[in-house]
């Protein structure tokens, strides 16, 4: 079967017919700007770069590394609930018994 | 931009912005969407038109085209957009009106060539401004166009054939 001529085929296209834009898009579009800004922390996202999420994620890995270097963890076994606090200045009371004296 | 600005931009692009997206995806629906996120972007200020660069309208059909990729890719449409190697495939076409022979082997050109198409058929751009709205050289939107009407040649010659037999 022979290709279409140049002609023919402009003929062609020009019965392909779009149509209209629905009535009420504007009134759509509208609708959408005045929708509150609350809303799109629930359905709104944003385009991230890979290298900008690389470099923050990197900037939290050494922020959590240095303050785990300032701050040693303590041992969670010997942290008191009920107040205690860390010694300060140490001072060593010797109690002796009476029994001691006599030998 | 004022309001009025924005009315008398809108009421001039509406159809065509819209149209080009529904011939781009077939759908009135994604057309819709589309048409509007194009005039919210306008509205936004995201767009950064000047007018010494090109037509207003060359720019608003290529941010609806622009758009249309990005859903395409969302919906994870791996459509193959190599239309150098693309084969005008055999269609069936004679029991169909004209409207859906054309629709239909529109639809089957790769995308690239099909924006090129619809952009320099039915909404009138130059070869300058279909190339400023895809980004890409003057040179690239011809061989584009060449293709996609060489392929339309070959796909839609069963309609016309249909179409001689009834006139006779």
């Amino acid at each position: 079967m022979a290709p279409l001529s140049d002609l023919e085929l402009d003929e062609l296209l020009q019965a392909w017919e779009a149509p209209s834009p629905p009535t009420n898009l504007e009134r759509s579009l509208r609708n959408r700007l005045k929708r509150p800004w609350w809303k799109w922390l629930l359905t709104g996202s944003i385009r991230v770069p890979v290298p900008v999420t690389l470099a923050v994620a990197a900037a939290l890995l050494v922020l959590i590394v240095l303050a785990s270097v300032r701050n040693p963890a303590r041992n969670p076994a010997v942290r008191d609930p009920g107040g205690l606090q860390p010694v300060k200045r140490l001072e060593v009371r010797i109690i002796r018994s009476k029994y001691e004296g006599n030998n | 931009m004022t309001d009025g600005e924005f009315q008398a931009i809108f009421q001039e692009h509406k159809n065509a912005v819209y149209q080009f997206a529904w011939r781009m995806s077939n759908s009135s629906a994604v057309a819709d969407d589309v048409s509007q996120d194009v005039f919210l972007v306008l509205l936004r200020g995201e767009a950064d038109y000047d007018c010494s660069r090109g037509s207003l309208r060359a720019l608003l059909l290529g941010i609806a085209r622009n758009l249309i990729w990005k859903r395409w890719r969302e919906e994870r449409r791996w459509i193959s957009i190599d239309d150098e190697s693309f084969l005008a495939p055999a269609l069936d076409l004679e029991s169909v009106g004209k409207q859906q022979a054309v629709a239909a082997a529109v639809a089957c050109l790769p995308p690239l060539q099909r924006e090129a198409l619809i952009l320099a058929t039915y909404e009138d751009l130059s070869l300058r401004e279909i190339a400023e709205a895809l980004t890409v050289e003057v040179g690239t939107v011809k061989a584009r166009l060449y293709r996609a009407r060489e392929n339309l040649k070959l796909m839609l010659a069963p309609c016309n054939s249909a179409i001689m037999r009834t006139a006779k």
